[in-house]
C-alpha cells in the first residue's frame, strides 16, 4: 500500500469510527442513526419528490421521528444530504430553534461526513461505505462543550472568530469533536496541510487536475461557495 | 478560482465553462480533462457510466491518480454540504476576485448565493499573511 493510499485508508477508517462514537452533543447511538438517515436520503421518496420539484416547499409530507432522533433532526439530515443547494436561512432558523445551534451543526457535520465516505466508496467500487450497523455503538458520553471563541461571523451558526482561515474551514468550529474528525478526513482526501497553499502539487494528479474534479463536483451539486 | 489560478500557474488555458457544464465537450484545457470530468460526473450521479469512466481514468492517470480523483469527489461532496448547511459566506478574496466569472457562468443563480449578499469584502489574514484551508 502506497503512502497516499495508506493515508486515505486510515482517514476513512477513522471517519467511519467517529460516526459511531459519542460526539459533541449526540451519543454514538444517535450519531450512527443520523448517518444512516443521511444515507437514506438518496433513495427516500419524499426527498426525491422534493429534489425534483421546482421548490422543495411545494411538496407535502414530512419525515418522521425515529427511535433515536427527533423529527427536526431527521429533516435536517435528509435536506442536507439530498438537496443542499436549496437550503435557506429561514429553514435553518426553524431547525435551529427546535434543535439548538450546536446539535444542528453536529448534524450538518454528520451528513457531510456520511456523504464523503459513501461517495469515496462509490467512486472506487460502486458501493456505500461500511458503517457499524449492528452491535453496540460506543457508550461514551458527548463532550457537551461550546467553545468560548465562537461568535457571529455571518453564517447561520456561530463559528470561530478572528480566524484567518477560509470560512469553510471553520464552519463546524462550534462542535469541536465533530470538527476535528471532519478536518482530519478533508486533510487526507484533499488539502493535506500546508501543501494546500502550493499551487503545484507533486501528486499523481496535478493541482489543476484535482481542481477540475472539484469544480465539476461542486457544479453537479450546485454549490455557490 | 483555484482551477483558474493553478491552471494559469501551470501554463494552461483553462475553460471554466467546460469545467462546470457536463453538456459541453472538451478537456477544459487540462491534461486528461475529458476522463477526469467524465469520472467526476458519473460518480456524482452514481450512474451506469461509472465503471467505464473509472477504467478510462485509471488507464490515463494510473491507480493513484484514480484514488486522488475519487478522494477529491468525496471531499467536495462533504464540503458542499458543510458550506450550504452552515450558510457560510463567500470569503472576501473570492467574493471580489470572482465576481465577473460567477456572473458569466451563472453561479450567482445558485441558491447559496443569497448567503453572501452584503458579505464583507475586506481580507482576513493570519499574522503570517496567509489565508489557509485546513492548514
Amino acid at each position: 500500500m502506497g503512502n497516499v493510499e495508506a493515508l486515505i485508508d486510515q482517514a476513512i477508517r477513522a471517519g467511519q469510527k467517529s460516526l459511531a462514537a459519542a460526539g459533541d452533543w449526540l451519543t454514538g447511538e444517535q450519531r450512527l442513526a443520523a448517518a444512516l438517515e443521511a444515507r437514506d436520503a438518496r433513495t427516500n421518496e419524499l426527498d426525491l419528490a422534493r429534489r425534483n420539484a421546482l421548490s422543495p416547499n411545494a411538496v407535502s409530507g414530512k419525515h418522521r421521528a425515529t427511535e433515536h432522533l427527533p423529527v427536526e433532526a431527521v429533516e435536517v439530515l435528509h435536506r442536507i444530504a439530498s438537496d443542499p443547494g436549496r437550503l435557506t436561512r429561514d429553514w435553518a432558523n426553524d431547525m435551529i430553534a427546535a434543535l439548538g445551534e450546536e446539535v444542528y451543526t453536529e448534524l450538518v457535520g454528520i451528513a457531510a461526513k456520511t456523504a464523503a465516505l459513501d461517495m469515496f466508496a462509490w467512486a472506487m467500487s460502486d458501493s456505500d461505505a461500511t458503517f457499524r450497523t449492528s452491535g453496540d455503538p460506543d457508550r461514551g458520553e458527548p463532550a457537551r462543550h461550546r467553545p468560548q471563541t465562537v461568535g457571529d461571523v455571518g453564517a447561520w451558526v456561530a463559528q470561530s472568530t478572528g480566524s484567518g482561515m477560509a470560512n469553510v474551514s471553520r464552519s463546524l468550529s462550534l462542535v469541536p469533536v465533530t470538527n476535528q474528525a471532519w478536518v482530519g478526513l478533508v486533510q487526507a482526501l484533499y488539502s493535506r496541510g500546508d501543501g494546500f497553499l502550493d499551487l503545484e502539487w507533486k501528486r499523481a494528479l496535478s493541482r489543476p487536475q484535482v481542481e477540475l474534479v472539484a469544480a465539476r463536483t461542486t457544479a453537479e451539486l450546485e454549490c455557490f461557495y | 478560482m483555484l482551477l483558474s489560478v493553478s491552471g494559469s500557474k501551470a501554463g494552461l488555458d483553462v475553460d471554466l465553462e467546460v469545467a462546470i457544464d457536463a453538456d459541453r465537450t472538451g478537456d477544459a484545457g487540462v491534461p486528461h480533462g475529458v476522463e477526469l470530468m467524465a469520472f467526476a460526473t458519473a460518480a456524482n450521479r452514481r450512474n451506469e457510466d461509472l465503471p467505464a469512466a473509472r477504467a478510462a481514468l485509471k488507464a490515463v492517470v494510473g491507480a493513484e491518480g484514480l484514488l486522488e480523483a475519487a478522494a477529491t469527489v468525496a471531499a467536495f461532496n462533504g464540503l458542499v454540504r458543510v458550506a450550504d448547511g452552515t450558510g457560510i459566506q463567500l470569503d472576501p478574496s473570492m467574493l471580489t476576485s470572482t465576481s465577473e466569472t460567477r456572473d458569466a457562468l451563472g453561479i450567482d443563480l445558485f441558491g447559496g448565493a443569497a448567503n453572501s449578499v452584503g458579505a464583507p469584502t475586506k481580507q482576513r489574514f493570519e499574522a503570517d499573511g496567509t489565508q489557509g484551508l485546513f492548514a
